[in-house]
């Protein structure tokens, strides 16, 4: 059994065709603008959205008296199970167990769409990693339909980790965030040294790989960082398919709020095409093949 | 109607592409005029421009209640409208002339001949909220090689040979002929404006063209076209006069029916091929009509060539409302699908549309027709299918209501007691079942006296039957009757069976009772409003679970129910399309255990109602669309909004290419795709007369957004908004 935030079928940005990504619950890293707060722990939580609430009071009670329109009642009030009987989308809860066969299930409904188009699954998180037996079980799982499998991933592991479901994988998209080991500690918690040893021994393997950036405005927004980054792919290369820049999603505010977490970057925007376009351009400096997301 | 004579520059050499460029600026300008003319709105874009402020036409009534009916008061009436219609000449345009009225807006609500009554049938259909289609028309495709073949001159001879050999039909024959007339009558006036515009026009290129135009005209009274412009000019002819008679919009398979025009004019090495894209813009501009490009034949070869190509560079450069249909199939050349995706994300006006060869025809044959038939079965309507020539199907006019036909069920069972899941899906199957048969009863009503009401002049012409046997195609004229019934609202049904079997059986959260009076209070209060939400969060239809299964269900009976209707003479077969009725339909339905509030719309065609699923995943919904499919060749249409960005690249275009295909496999009839994003589309409700140019698919046709009453705008819009 596994922790899963959300399954998401007709997935076109995460790997080649037309896609499943499963999500799964908790994340090593704490990416300051990351937009999906909600993963970052491993254990199925309460998100509030008071907007929602209609005053039915039936979170604390089936038979209490009315509450005020969009009051829901204090959190510490309120459990998994208030959601249970919250149909107002007020009080929801991020993840769900699922087993292998419950994933399965819903991955298997659109294999003739992975198979008219080069699709097929990716695992994605949170980190995924996180829950590695699981992950590799969807894999296994996978492998035995004959099903493309990618694996969205940090990095921010021991190898080994990573290279026992080299054989399960057939594309691996991976995250370099920063260039440099104090901005990487900065801004999500944890040393890069990991992320480059793990880029270079993947780059080694020689497995099909896809490098991706998100372009964080004031964070690593500039071509000398982004070059910097890009240089590191192409020192790794191996079977890089293409480094891509991925722009700032500002998406997770509500998710922020509901969580009652504080979003560091909260008001941002995405960086202009036109600017995109000048990264990329830097990127592609290193002698690399660039796209952005 | 605006003047367009000399308004241009009189140096300038107008290319091709140029005029076309013209015709489009100008086009938008007539559509900005037709906003806010009722006739004008919530359907078809059509191609016509508004008549001249002082056209009148005083009708000529053959009934008292002064209305007019039969070969007679249509005909007479015909022939004097057709004479007295005013012309249009645009010196830019390789055609002349617009439609501007059809005599069913000028007829006004008369309704059927009031001498053949149904009031006998009219308390079921209120009861069901059958929409019956009784004195409905058009809705049929005619075959328009049978009139190019001829002509006009060739259609009179035709109708004077079979006079002499079915005495006593004459009313028939006399009708006709004066049809005929009326068009002629209509052409040779067409000639005299011509003429006065060359005196007007001092443009040499333009005014060459209107040279061309007119002897084209003339020459097409009464002679068959021999040129791929005539060929265009004959078909907008026809189109523009079957509009007027009663606002018949059914196409054809363009490509086949052009093709040997311009394999000739390239022979005799008279035709470029930009001239060619002219001709095929110009027909495309002059009416918007269903025209179906691709195909393939009985032994599964593709029937795409260079003329297919050259209709969608022709609606490329047009870059306006058109619904061309591009036939889908396992064997066809995949550079021309990948064409159409291509031009659909780059103009975002709503064509292609696609349909789905193999589950049609092979649906087609199930009712007994041979595969070389069903090949040639194309979608030349709304969301509906016709045999060219050969089939009368009353298509897309006759609908079930079967979100009432479920709360008839639901009271039915409440009333008696005792309820259960299965107890409901009895007396829902009983009701379906007496539904369909009232449906089929008013058909039957409809093929006896619509003759006396409203014949098909214009289509009896261009079908295989009618004038060879003096009868009227909707009496027996036509080679095969399939009588169309469309099943409306099986998302609301499904989704109520779903939620009824989740929270009132499987998890207890209500009473069978708490539910009934929650319905029947229109969920007031909070606690009503808290059920509400409970039911509406349950399993949708499109999202891969249980409500699938009770829509396959819910299907299956209707379909086998319709299919069960045949007799000797006539076929019946199911679809699932609202049209875009759903908001009247849903004005017929109390409030019902899906969450939808009394009143409220029912779903769109065989789509899920909005927030079927919290992704939205096309693949989810197709899949359950595809499983609902009634399966004898008629659709049930898949309904998109998609993101113009899904598609900015090569792989994105790619990635909606493999989609196409895949649907296709699995059974889908007919994908309608809307481009468009969230952003312009509430900018262009908030102000549509700022967006004259905005086209929008809005069921199985495109319209300018600004021609949409509130109420459909509002319907278009919450779709897009819950796609992105």
């Amino acid at each position: 059994m596994g922790i899963v935030t959300d399954i998401q079928r007709f997935s076109l940005n995460d790997g080649p065709g037309i896609r499943t990504t499963i999500f799964l619950k908790g994340c090593n890293a704490r990416c300051q603008w990351c937009h999906n707060p909600e993963t970052f722990t491993l254990q199925p939580e309460l998100m509030i959205y008071p907007d929602r609430c209609f005053g039915c009071g039936a979170c604390v009670d089936f038979n209490s008296a009315r509450m005020e329109k969009g009051l829901p009642p204090p959190r510490e009030q309120l459990t998994l199970a208030s959601a249970a009987r919250c149909f107002s989308g007020a009080l929801t809860v991020s993840g769900r167990e699922m087993s292998v066969e419950d994933v399965m299930r819903e991955v298997a409904q659109d294999a003739a769409y992975y198979a008219s188009s080069g699709g097929g699954v990716t695992v994605s998180g949170g980190e995924c990693l996180m829950q590695p037996a699981f992950t590799r079980d969807i894999l296994i799982a996978c492998r035995a339909r004959d099903i493309h499998t990618a694996l969205e991933t940090n990095l921010l592991y021991p190898w080994q980790s990573l290279e026992e479901l080299l054989p399960l994988l057939d594309l691996i998209m991976a995250d370099v965030k920063l260039p440099d080991s104090d901005s990487y500690q900065l801004y999500t918690g944890l040393d890069n040294a990991q992320v480059l040893d793990n880029l270079e021994k993947l780059g080694a393997s020689g497995m099909p790989m896809i490098i991706r950036t998100p372009v964080i405005p004031g964070v690593n927004d500039d071509e000398t960082m982004i070059r910097t980054i890009a240089g590191q792919v192409a020192k790794a290369r191996g079977g890089l398919l293409y480094y891509e820049l991925l722009n700032f999603n500002p998406l997770g505010a509500s998710k922020y709020q509901g969580l009652n977490m504080t979003d560091t970057f909260a008001g941002r925007k995405p960086l202009p095409e036109k600017r995109m376009q000048e990264l990329a351009d830097a990127a592609g400096q290193a002698g690399i093949p660039v796209r952005i997301g | 109607m605006r003047d367009r004579i000399n308004k241009l520059s009189k140096d300038k050499v107008y290319s091709y592409h140029d005029r076309v460029k013209v015709l489009r600026e100008r086009k938008i300008e007539d559509t900005r005029d037709k906003a806010g003319y009722r006739p004008f709105m919530d359907g078809d874009d059509y191609g016509a421009i508004m008549p001249p402020e002082d056209f009148h036409f005083e009708p000529i009534p053959n009934h008292e209640n002064g209305s007019w009916y039969g070969y007679e008061g249509w005909s007479r009436n015909f022939f004097k409208l057709m004479t007295e219609h005013p012309v249009f000449i645009d010196p830019c345009d390789a055609f002349p002339n617009r439609w501007m009225t059809t005599m069913i807006w000028l007829k006004g609500g008369k309704g059927f001949n009031p001498d053949y009554p149904y009031d006998h049938l009219k308390p079921l259909q209120k009861l069901y909220g059958i929409v019956p289609g009784i004195g409905a028309d058009a809705h049929f495709g005619g075959d328009y090689h049978l009139g190019l073949e001829g002509g006009w001159g060739g259609l009179l001879l035709k109708l004077g040979q079979y006079r002499a050999k079915n005495i006593g039909h004459d009313a028939f024959y006399d009708a006709h002929e004066r049809t005929i007339l009326g068009i002629q009558n209509w052409m040779r006036r067409t000639v005299a404006a011509i003429d006065d515009a060359m005196e007007v026009e001092e443009n040499p290129s333009l005014k060459d063209n209107l040279w061309r135009m007119r002897e084209d005209t003339r020459f097409l009274i009464d002679h068959a076209p021999e040129t791929l412009r005539q060929a265009c000019q004959w078909i907008a002819i026809y189109n523009m006069a079957s509009r007027t008679y009663n606002r018949d919009g059914a196409g054809g398979q363009l490509d086949e029916l052009l093709r040997p025009y311009y394999e000739r004019d390239v022979k005799l090495n008279r035709i470029t091929r930009e001239e060619a894209r002219y001709y095929i813009a110009c027909l495309l501009l002059n009416d918007a009509h269903y025209y179906q490009v691709g195909g393939m034949d009985e032994h599964g070869n593709d029937l795409i060539t260079d003329m297919s190509y050259l209709i969608l560079e022709a609606a490329d450069w047009l870059d306006s409302s058109c619904n061309i249909t591009v036939r889908v199939h396992e064997n066809m050349d995949m550079a021309f699908l990948r064409k159409g995706v291509e031009y659909l994300f780059k103009n975002k006006n709503g064509w292609p549309r696609f349909s789905g060869d193999q589950a049609l025809s092979e649906g087609f044959m199930r009712k007994g027709y041979p595969r070389e038939l069903a090949v040639q079965r194309v979608a030349v309507g709304c969301n509906w299918m016709s045999l060219p020539g050969l089939e009368y199907t009353l298509n897309d006019c006759v609908k079930t209501n079967n979100a009432r036909i479920f709360e008839v069920a639901l009271d039915e069972m409440m009333r008696a007691g005792e309820p259960s899941l299965d107890r409901l899906w009895t007396i829902f199957a009983k009701h379906t079942r007496r539904a369909v048969e009232t449906t089929a009863e008013g058909i039957r009503f409809h093929l006896k006296h619509q003759v006396h009401n409203e014949p098909e002049l214009m289509l009896n012409l261009l079908s295989v039957g009618p004038v060879e046997k003096g009868l009227d195609i909707t009496e027996g004229g036509a080679m095969y009757y399939n009588m169309g019934i469309d099943g409306t609202g099986i998302a609301t049904v499904a989704d109520s069976f779903a939620a009824l079997e989740q929270r009132v059986v499987n998890e207890g959260l209500l009473t069978w009772d708490e539910m009934y009076k929650a319905l029947k209070d229109d969920y007031a209060g909070t606690r009503g409003e808290y059920i509400r939400r409970m039911l509406s969060t349950a399993n949708r239809y499109g999202s891969g679970g249980a409500a699938d299964e009770w829509a396959r269900r819910v299907s299956q009976a209707f379909s086998d129910d319709v299919v069960a209707m045949d007799d000797a003479q006539v076929k019946f077969i199911p679809g699932w399309f609202s049209w875009s009725n759903t908001i009247q339909l849903g004005k017929a339905v109390g409030a019902t255990p899906n969450g939808r509030k009394a009143n409220e719309p029912i779903n769109h065609g065989a789509n899920p109602h909005p927030g079927f699923r919290k992704d939205g995943a096309l693949t989810a919904m197709s899949n359950a669309i595809c499983q609902i499919q009634p399966g004898y060749g008629n659709t049930a249409p898949i309904q998109l909004e998609l993101d113009p960005n899904m598609a900015r690249d090569d792989e994105g275009i790619d990635k909606v290419v493999s989609y196409i295909r895949t649907i296709f496999r699995n059974g889908a009839t007919l994908l309608n795709i809307n481009i468009i994003n969230a952003e312009d589309i509430l900018k262009a409700h908030e102000n549509p007369a700022l967006y004259p140019d905005l086209v929008v698919r809005v069921t199985g046709f495109t319209a300018y957004f600004c021609l949409l009453t509130p109420e459909f705008r509002q319907l278009v819009v919450d779709r897009i908004l819950t796609a992105s």
